[in-house]
């Protein structure tokens, strides 16, 4: 391994693994400070600058709490249970880090140092960078059932096998929903879907494209154990379900292992549906696209939060109805969609396309405004009249509640 | 057919109206801020709000007209025990999902606001530490006698004793519940009126049929002591 490479990977790792933890800092604020406000609570506001007491003058809105919730996490215990596989109980946290780490790598993000280095360090140049995102996220669940198992605790088994049950089948939906992306573009190289959108031809500007984005971020929020879907840590349920045992820095652990890929899910979203990088203003100044790549991530983050505030959390078995009978059946009827539409656009040229061009881009040149019109309305009535039906099938039928004793 | 998730956006909507609305109205924010205070200002526990000069405190029973917090027995009356609504059936004590109702009833009855006699509950015990507020005994009390009360700053140094409320404890006049709870006290009240004009009309017309009948079975009765045979043979 030569000197330059190692130095590259260095380059295109290092400030990942700074930017993405300081983010997650500052999100934790942000999320604590928008559920206050929308329960009519101030939220932090004490912890200002450090050192300095009198915080009240220095407070700056408590943007001081992420360094001292981290300082207070360094410091905790750090408690194992009696009759814990102390091994693994120690593996899960890193396991669960370790993944949503690496897949911040594949997020095509045009980070100014990253244009000096040679494309072979570069993860979202590959050829199946969007396989290798899921296939990564995947072992997220084996950490999470990991500490599950581990802790030796009822609480925490329940949180781990609810998250196995809930990470496999929403995972589907999920992939499903990215299948859309790839066939309009052609490709799985993270960085080409993103350049197929530049402009505004945004992929969520197409009706199947917004379908499977409303389907890939219901997904990405189960999988993330996000509001309305946290059942796996449902702290009214099962204490804090799969984490219950951990205190001290490996609770940190998982829990910034959480934010990363909520993160890195949410960068995903971005470059599949909302133009990656593009935006007003990229290309006169290109380093406006790492700007807008984290502005998109932030809003997607902000739904999140905003979502979490709104809604009360599922039953187990509305869950699996939603992913099974709703959201799978909906994606799969979404492919087929894309699919028609995308064979209707091309009218017997498919064959003739340069495949190293994305293909939607390819078919619209030239395609009669009427036909593209017709489609899109045809298509977009489709998509809500099967949501429509979808929703009255799967719906758990709802009894009146049943006394025992009174008449 | 209503837009397909609908509701998420109409619950967004009034998430996003409590987040804009808390930066521009303070009466939104409800919570104190005792930060800097002195120590001998703080408050001692929870519910004991030290008040300073010119500082506003809010009235803890008249939280919103919504909030449901503990069960709370009702009275008819001045005096409570006189006109107690409850009769001690104990539906409420086997429905209760976390059993946190604890009732003894009375041996002998006594007149109740009605001028019935009926029992009474001698011991209704409620333990707000295991009480979930699912207002599960307001649903099923057939006399609507227990109601939810909005009272929530029940914190105290007794962690035992403290927290069993007892029945005297629990006792609140139907005056208060119209206080803190105007609109469900007033539909409650409308629908007690109702049924007793309903139960009453059923009387009366029950009377009323009885008084006919006996009436016909008079003029029936005389009829047939006159004895024209054609009649006879029709009555049998």
């Amino acid at each position: 391994m030569s000197l330059e490479l190692i130095r590259d990977i260095l380059v295109a790792t290092v400030p990942l693994l700074l930017i993405f933890p300081t983010l997650f800092a500052f999100t934790t604020w942000l999320e604590r400070k928008a559920l206050a406000r929308i329960q009519n609570r101030i939220g932090p506001n004490k912890v200002g600058v450090p050192l300095t007491r009198y915080g009240g003058r220095f407070s700056l809105f408590g943007l001081g709490q992420p360094m001292a919730d981290g300082i207070k996490m360094l410091f905790k215990e750090n408690i194992v249970p009696r009759d814990a596989d102390r091994l693994f109980h120690l593996l899960a946290p890193i396991l669960a880090l370790i993944p949503a780490m690496l897949v911040l790598c594949f997020l095509p993000i045009d980070f100014p140092w990253i244009n000096n280095i040679q494309d072979s360090v570069k993860a979202f140049m590959l050829d199946g960078a969007v396989i290798f995102f899921f296939a990564i996220t995947g072992l997220n669940t084996l950490a999470v059932f990991m500490a599950g198992w581990a802790s030796r605790n009822k609480y925490s088994l329940l949180g781990g096998m609810r998250a196995i049950a809930q990470m496999v089948s929403y995972e589907i939906p999920l992939v499903l929903s990215a299948v859309i992306v790839v066939m309009m573009v052609g490709s799985l190289n993270a960085a080409e879907i993103a350049n197929a959108q530049a402009g505004w031809n945004w992929f969520i500007f197409t009706p199947w494209g917004l379908a499977a984005f409303i389907i890939f971020f219901i997904a990405a929020l189960a999988e993330t154990n996000r509001s309305p879907f946290d059942l796996p840590e449902a702290e009214s349920e099962i204490i804090a379900g799969y984490f219950t045992e951990y205190s001290g820095f490996k609770f940190a652990l998982f829990f910034l292992g959480e934010y990363i890929a909520m993160f890195a899910i949410s960068g995903l979203a971005v470059t599949l549906f909302l133009g990656g990088g593009a935006g007003p203003g990229v290309a006169a100044l290109p380093w406006l696209s790492v700007i807008w790549f984290l502005v998109k991530i932030f809003a997607l983050i902000a739904v999140m939060i905003w979502l979490r505030g709104t809604l009360p959390r599922l039953r187990v078995d509305q869950l699996m109805g939603f992913a099974w009978k709703f959201l799978l059946p909906l994606s799969i009827l979404n492919i087929f969609i894309a699919g028609s539409a995308l064979h209707l656009l091309a009218g017997g040229r498919l064959a003739g396309l340069d495949e190293k061009q994305p293909i939607l881009r390819q078919l619209m040149e030239g395609a009669n405004p009427l036909v593209v019109a017709g489609l899109w309305i045809g298509a977009l009535l489709i998509l809500y009249v099967a949501a429509n039906g979808l929703n009255q099938l799967s719906r758990a039928k709802v009894r009146p509640r049943e006394y025992k004793y009174a008449e | 057919m209503s837009l397909l998730g609908g509701g998420i956006f109409k619950g967004m909507a009034v998430t996003l109206r409590n987040f804009v609305g808390s930066y521009f109205y303070k009466d939104r924010l409800t919570t104190n801020d005792y930060s800097w205070r002195p120590s001998d200002k703080l408050p001692q526990h929870a519910g004991e709000y030290p008040k300073e000069e010119g500082e506003q405190l809010r009235d803890t029973t008249t939280v919103t007209n919504y909030s449901r917090n503990f069960p709370m027995l009702l009275h008819d009356g001045s005096e409570p025990m006189d006109t107690i609504r409850c009769v001690a059936c104990q539906i409420c004590e086997r429905e209760c999902p976390p059993q946190c109702i604890y009732i003894e009833k009375s041996t002998e009855k006594k007149e109740n606001a009605g001028g019935k006699p009926q029992f009474y509950p001698a011991k209704f015990d409620i333990d707000v530490s295991v009480c979930m507020s699912c207002q599960i005994c307001v649903e099923v009390c057939p006399f609507d006698a227990i109601v939810m009360n909005s009272q929530f700053e029940l914190s105290t140094p007794d962690r035992f004793g403290g927290l069993l409320l007892r029945r005297d404890d629990l006792l609140k006049s139907n005056d208060y519940y119209h206080n803190i709870h105007p609109e469900e006290a007033a539909a409650r009240d409308k629908r007690i009126a109702e049924e007793k004009a309903a139960k009453e009309a059923k009387k009366k017309a029950a009377a009323e049929a009885a008084r006919k009948k006996a009436e016909e079975k008079a003029k029936a009765d005389a009829e047939a002591s006159e004895g024209t045979p054609d009649i006879q043979e029709d009555a049998e």
